[in-house]
C-alpha cells in the first residue's frame, strides 16, 4: 500500500505540473492584458511600460515560466498583480476554507438526499415513489445552480426571512452563524450532486439485487432491511464511490457559480475574479490548488475501494 | 419625457438662480476670485465661498445646488452596527489613496482617512485636519494651522510631518496615480509642528475644495508613514491607517470590510455608529434580496442595476434618493470600417454629409430612439445623451443640444440617409458586430433591435470580458462598441479624456501606420478642448465647452446614448442626514440607526 501511495504521489505531482504549465501558457495566449485592465483610466504609454517591467511581464515568456516555477518549488506562489498585490498564498488560504465548507456541506446534503432516495427507488422499482425520485433526479440534473440559488434566496431569505441571503461567516464566529450562511448555497450545489448519486445508487442496487447471493440471503430468511442494508448496499457502493469522487470535483465547479450568487469569496470566485482581471499569478496559484484537490479526491476514492471491498489490493 | 426628474418649487428655483449668479459674479483676473482674505481664511468656508470657488474652478454642478426632497427618516441614537452592500463589485481591490481609481473605493476611504478640508452636502467646507488657514493677497500662499492632539488609528500623533510625507508620496508618479493633481503646488514647508505652508505656482480656485478635499482629490488624503513602513504597501492597501472617524479592523478581500468606531476621533460627537460591515455583492438579484431581507441596510458601490430601482421605490421599508449622475454612455462607430468610413473629420458637416460613410454613421445615430431605449434598456432611469458633457456638470451642460444636434432622433431622415448612401432599407449593408460586456448584454440588445427595426441593419451582439473588450477598443478591433464613462465631474473628464485626437481612450493602442487616428479626430475640437482647459473665465470656458461638445455631436464622434443617474438606497431605519449626502460619496460619520 505504501509503495502504491508513493507511486500515486509522484503521479499527482506530474499531473499538477502538466496542468500548471498548460494554464501558464494558455493564460498568455488568451486575449486581454492585465496592464490594460489595471490602467484603463490612468497612465500613459510610459506608465504602462514601467508597470509591465515592474511586474516582469516584459521578459520573454519562457523566462517568466522558469522564474515562476522556481518560486513555486520554494513554496512561493508570488503576489497578485492586481489591486492590493496581496500574496497569492494568503488569498488562497482565505478562500479555501470557504469553498471546502461549502463543498463539504453540499456533499453531506447530497448524501442525505441521495442515499435514501436511491435505495427507495431501487427497492420500490416502477412504483410511484420510484417515479418521484427519477423526476427529482431529472430536475436536479437540469436546473442551473445559479438559477436555483437565486430561487432559494428569493424564497428563504427575501420572502420567509429564515436564512441570510448572502455572505460567509467563519466557523470561529460560532456554529450557527457559519452554518446558517451555508445552508442555502450548500443546497444549491448539493441538489445536482444528489441527483447524480441517487441515480447511481438506484442502478447499482438494481444490479446487485438480481445476483445469486441476494437470492440466497433472502432464502436464508433474512429480513428485507438486512438484505438491503447489509448485503446489497455495500456491494452497490463501488460504482457510486467512483461517481462520487468525480462528482466531488464537479461540486467544486458548481461552487464557482454558486459562490458568485451568494457572495462567498471562495476559490471559485477568486479564480473568476483573477481571470477577469488577467491576474496571472493568482490564476496559476488557484488552478494549482484546484488540481491538487482533484488529484487528492481521486486518490481518496481509490483508497476507499480497498476499505469497502477487501478483494481490491493495489500491491502485487 | 420618460425620464424622472426632480421637481423644484418656484422658491427653490429662485434660490438656485441667485446662488448661481452670485457664485459666478467675480473678475476672472482676481487671484482671490472676488473674495476677500477673511472669506478665504478661517476654520471653515461658508457655502457662498465654496460655491464661488467651485464656480471659479469650473466644478460647480446643478447637483450641488439642488436640495433633494427627502422623505422623513427616523432620527436614531448613537451606537449599533450598519450592514452595507457594495453593488456590482467582487472585491474592494485597494483602499490606499495613492492607488484608488474607483468611486466605490474612495466611498470607503473617506470614512477612514482624513484630508485637510472636507465639504459637506450643504457645501460648507469644514477644516478636517486643518483647524484654520490664511491666504496671501496674491492667492498663491496658504498657511494651515493643523488640529492638535489628533492621533492615527495606530496611536501615532498627527503633525506637519505627515502632511509633508503625504505630499512627497502623492507627487511622485512612481508611487501615486494622482500626482498630476499636485502639479500647481510649488512647495510645501513645515513651519512648526502643527503649521504648514503651501506655495502655489499660480492662483488655483480648486485648491481648497478639490486638491485638499479628503475624498475627491485623493492626492492630499493624509496617510500614516509609520503604518506604511510597518505594514508595507500591500497590507496598507487593505487596511489603511488614518485619522478618520472609522478604522478598518478587518479586511477579507472579496468578502468583508469591517469598520469600527474610532474612539479617539477628534470630534467627540462623531461617528455615531459602533461598527460598519461592508460586503461586495456582484449580482443584482442577491443584492436586492439582501436589502429586502434586511441582511444589509444600505447600498453603496457601483450604480444599482436599473431594473431594481422601481422595486425599491415601491418598497415602503426603503428610501430611494436620486440625483443627476456624472456619466455618459454611447455606441461607438468605427470610422475605419469599410461601410462607415470617414478618414478625415476636418471639414464642415455639410461637406461630410456628402460622404457615404458619414451618411451611415449619422443614420445610425439618428435612428436611436433614446427615450424608448431608456424605457426598455434602463427601466426609465436616465436622460438622453447627445454629447460627453453630462447634466451633473451643471452650467456646462447644454440642454438645447438635444434638439439642435444632427443626432436628434428622426427615423424618416435616418432611413433617407441609408438610402442615399446606397443601402435602401439596409439592402447590401453588412452585418455589424456590436461589442459589449456580459453585464450590459440585455440593454445592448435594445440598441441592436432598434438598428434592425429602424434601418434593417443586422447586428450581432458579442460579449467580452472587460479587459478583452478594452484591448479590442484600444486597438480599434471593432465595428460598434457599447461603452461609456462615469465619475465625470469636470468638462475635462468628458472632453480631454475622450474627444481629442490624443485622448487616452481614443484608439490608444491602434496600429498607427494603418489608422491615422482612433475613433475621432478634429483639429478645431482639439484646439477648443485645450483652450477651455486653460481658461479661467467661466462664461468663455462654457462657450468653448458647448461648442466642442456640439461639434463632436454633429460630426458623430460617437452615437451618444444616455446619462445615468446617481441613486442611493437605504432602509428607513437608517437616518442618513442631508448634510452627509455628498454626491458620489457615502459618508457614514453622521449616520445613525433608529
Amino acid at each position: 500500500m505504501t509503495r502504491y501511495l508513493i507511486r500515486r504521489a509522484i503521479g499527482a505531482v506530474i499531473v499538477m505540473w502538466a496542468v500548471a504549465t498548460l494554464v501558464f501558457f494558455m493564460l498568455r495566449i488568451v486575449p486581454g492584458d492585465p496592464i490594460g485592465a489595471m490602467l484603463f483610466d490612468a497612465g500613459d504609454a510610459a506608465a504602462v511600460e514601467a508597470l509591465r517591467h515592474k511586474l516582469g511581464l516584459d521578459a520573454p515568456i519562457y523566462v517568466q515560466y522558469v522564474k515562476w516555477f522556481w518560486l513555486v518549488f520554494q513554496g512561493d506562489l508570488g503576489n497578485s498583480i492586481y489591486g492590493s498585490n496581496m500574496p497569492v498564498s494568503k488569498a488562497i488560504i482565505e478562500a479555501l476554507p470557504r469553498t471546502l465548507s461549502l463543498a463539504g456541506l453540499g456533499f453531506i446534503i447530497a448524501l442525505v438526499i441521495a442515499v435514501p432516495a436511491g435505495l427507495i427507488a431501487a427497492t420500490r422499482r416502477n412504483t410511484m415513489l420510484d417515479n418521484v425520485v427519477s423526476f427529482w433526479a431529472f430536475l436536479g440534473l437540469s436546473m442551473p445552480e445559479f438559477w436555483f440559488g437565486i430561487l432559494l434566496i428569493i424564497v428563504f431569505a427575501a420572502g420567509l426571512k429564515w436564512l441570510p441571503a448572502i455572505g460567509y461567516v467563519p466557523l470561529s464566529d460560532g456554529f450557527w452563524p457559519w452554518v446558517s450562511h451555508l445552508i442555502l448555497p450548500a443546497i444549491a450545489v448539493g441538489t445536482t450532486f444528489s441527483a447524480i448519486i441517487a441515480r447511481n445508487i438506484r442502478s447499482g442496487m438494481l444490479e446487485v439485487l438480481k445476483t445469486d447471493y441476494i437470492r440466497v440471503a433472502r432464502a436464508k430468511g433474512l429480513t428485507t432491511s438486512a438484505v438491503i442494508l447489509r448485503h446489497a448496499f455495500p456491494n452497490a457502493l463501488i460504482p457510486v464511490i467512483t461517481v462520487a469522487g468525480i462528482a466531488f470535483a464537479l461540486l467544486m465547479a458548481n461552487a464557482v457559480v454558486v459562490e458568485n450568487v451568494f457572495s462567498i469569496k471562495g476559490l471559485g470566485r477568486l479564480l473568476i475574479n483573477s481571470i477577469l482581471n488577467r491576474d496571472y499569478p493568482t490564476v496559476q496559484g488557484a488552478v494549482l490548488v484546484v488540481s491538487a484537490i482533484f488529484v487528492l479526491s481521486n486518490l481518496v476514492v481509490d483508497v476507499l475501494y480497498t476499505m469497502i471491498d477487501p478483494r481490491i489490493r493495489y500491491d502485487k | 419625457m420618460t425620464t424622472k426628474q426632480v421637481m423644484l418649487s418656484e422658491a427653490e428655483q429662485a434660490r438656485i438662480r441667485s446662488e448661481l449668479a452670485d457664485a459666478y459674479d467675480f473678475d476672472p483676473r482676481d487671484p482671490l476670485f472676488g473674495l476677500n482674505r477673511q472669506a478665504l481664511s478661517g476654520s471653515r468656508l461658508e457655502r457662498r465661498t465654496v460655491l464661488r470657488l467651485l464656480a471659479a474652478s469650473g466644478l460647480l454642478t446643478a447637483g450641488h445646488l439642488i436640495g433633494v426632497p427627502r422623505p422623513a427618516v427616523a432620527q436614531g441614537k448613537a451606537g449599533g452596527t450598519l450592514k452595507c452592500g457594495w453593488a456590482a463589485v467582487g472585491e474592494i481591490a485597494t483602499l490606499d489613496p495613492a492607488q484608488i481609481n474607483q468611486v466605490l473605493q474612495f466611498q470607503i476611504a473617506s470614512n477612514v482617512l482624513s484630508g485637510l478640508t472636507h465639504i459637506n452636502a450643504e457645501l460648507v467646507a469644514e477644516g478636517d485636519l486643518a483647524e484654520s488657514w490664511e491666504v496671501s493677497d496674491d492667492g498663491t500662499e496658504y498657511t494651515f494651522k493643523l488640529r492638535e492632539g489628533v492621533v492615527f488609528h495606530n496611536g501615532d500623533p498627527f503633525t506637519a510631518d505627515d502632511v509633508l510625507f503625504t505630499y512627497q508620496r502623492s507627487s511622485d508618479p512612481a508611487k501615486s496615480i494622482h500626482s498630476a493633481v499636485l502639479a500647481n503646488v510649488a512647495s510645501v514647508e513645515k513651519v512648526e509642528d502643527h503649521t504648514v505652508h503651501f506655495k502655489l505656482k499660480a492662483p488655483q480656485a480648486s485648491f481648497l475644495p478639490k486638491v485638499l478635499e479628503r475624498a475627491s482629490g485623493r492626492a492630499m488624503t493624509i496617510v500614516s508613514r509609520g503604518a506604511l513602513e510597518k505594514m508595507g504597501e500591500s497590507e496598507y492597501g487593505l487596511k489603511p491607517v488614518g485619522t478618520g472617524p472609522f478604522k478598518v479592523t478587518e479586511h477579507q478581500l472579496g468578502q468583508t470590510v469591517v469598520l469600527e468606531r474610532n474612539p479617539d476621533y477628534y470630534d467627540k460627537d462623531r461617528p455615531k455608529l459602533d461598527k460598519v460591515i461592508i460586503q461586495p455583492i456582484i449580482d443584482a438579484e442577491p443584492l436586492a434580496a439582501a436589502i429586502e431581507a434586511g441582511d444589509i441596510q444600505l447600498i453603496g458601490g457601483n450604480p444599482i442595476a436599473p431594473e431594481l430601482v422601481d422595486r425599491f421605490v415601491a418598497n415602503p421599508d426603503l428610501v430611494v434618493d436620486e440625483t443627476p449622475g456624472p456619466t455618459f454612455q454611447a455606441v461607438w462607430i468605427n470610422p475605419w470600417h469599410e461601410h462607415m468610413k470617414v478618414t478625415d473629420f476636418n471639414k464642415p458637416v455639410e461637406e461630410l454629409m456628402k460622404e457615404k460613410g458619414f451618411m451611415v454613421r449619422l443614420a445610425i445615430a439618428k435612428a436611436l430612439d433614446r427615450e424608448a431605449y431608456i424605457k426598455q434598456g434602463q427601466f426609465g432611469r436616465g436622460m438622453p445623451a447627445f454629447g460627453t458633457v453630462n447634466p451633473a456638470m451643471g452650467r456646462y451642460f447644454d440642454p438645447d443640444l438635444a434638439k439642435a444636434s444632427t443626432q436628434t432622433f428622426d427615423l424618416a431622415k435616418a432611413k433617407q440617409l441609408m438610402a442615399d448612401a446606397g443601402y435602401p432599407d439596409g439592402q447590401g449593408f453588412p452585418k455589424l458586430r456590436l461589442l459589449t460586456t456580459p453585464s450590459n448584454r440585455r440593454e445592448t440588445q435594445v440598441v441592436g433591435n432598434q438598428l434592425k427595426q429602424h434601418l434593417n441593419i443586422n447586428v450581432e451582439i458579442e460579449t467580452k470580458d472587460f479587459p478583452v473588450l478594452i484591448e479590442d477598443f484600444d486597438t480599434m478591433n471593432w465595428d460598434l462598441v457599447r461603452l461609456g464613462s462615469g465619475g465625470d465631474y469636470d468638462p475635462d473628464d468628458a472632453l480631454v479624456d475622450w474627444m481629442q485626437t490624443n485622448s487616452k481612450f481614443n484608439g490608444r493602442r491602434r496600429d498607427k501606420a494603418k489608422y491615422a487616428f482612433g475613433f475621432f479626430s478634429d483639429k478645431e475640437v482639439d484646439q477648443l478642448i485645450s483652450d477651455q482647459s486653460a481658461t479661467a473665465d467661466i462664461d468663455k470656458r462654457r462657450q468653448m465647452v458647448t461648442k466642442a461638445n456640439k461639434i463632436t455631436s454633429d460630426k458623430v464622434a460617437s452615437a451618444f446614448l444616455f446619462h445615468q443617474p446617481d441613486i442611493l438606497v437605504h432602509h428607513k431605519t437608517v437616518a442618513f442626514p442631508k448634510e452627509s449626502r455628498i454626491p458620489g460619496l457615502v459618508d457614514l460619520d453622521r449616520v445613525t440607526l433608529a
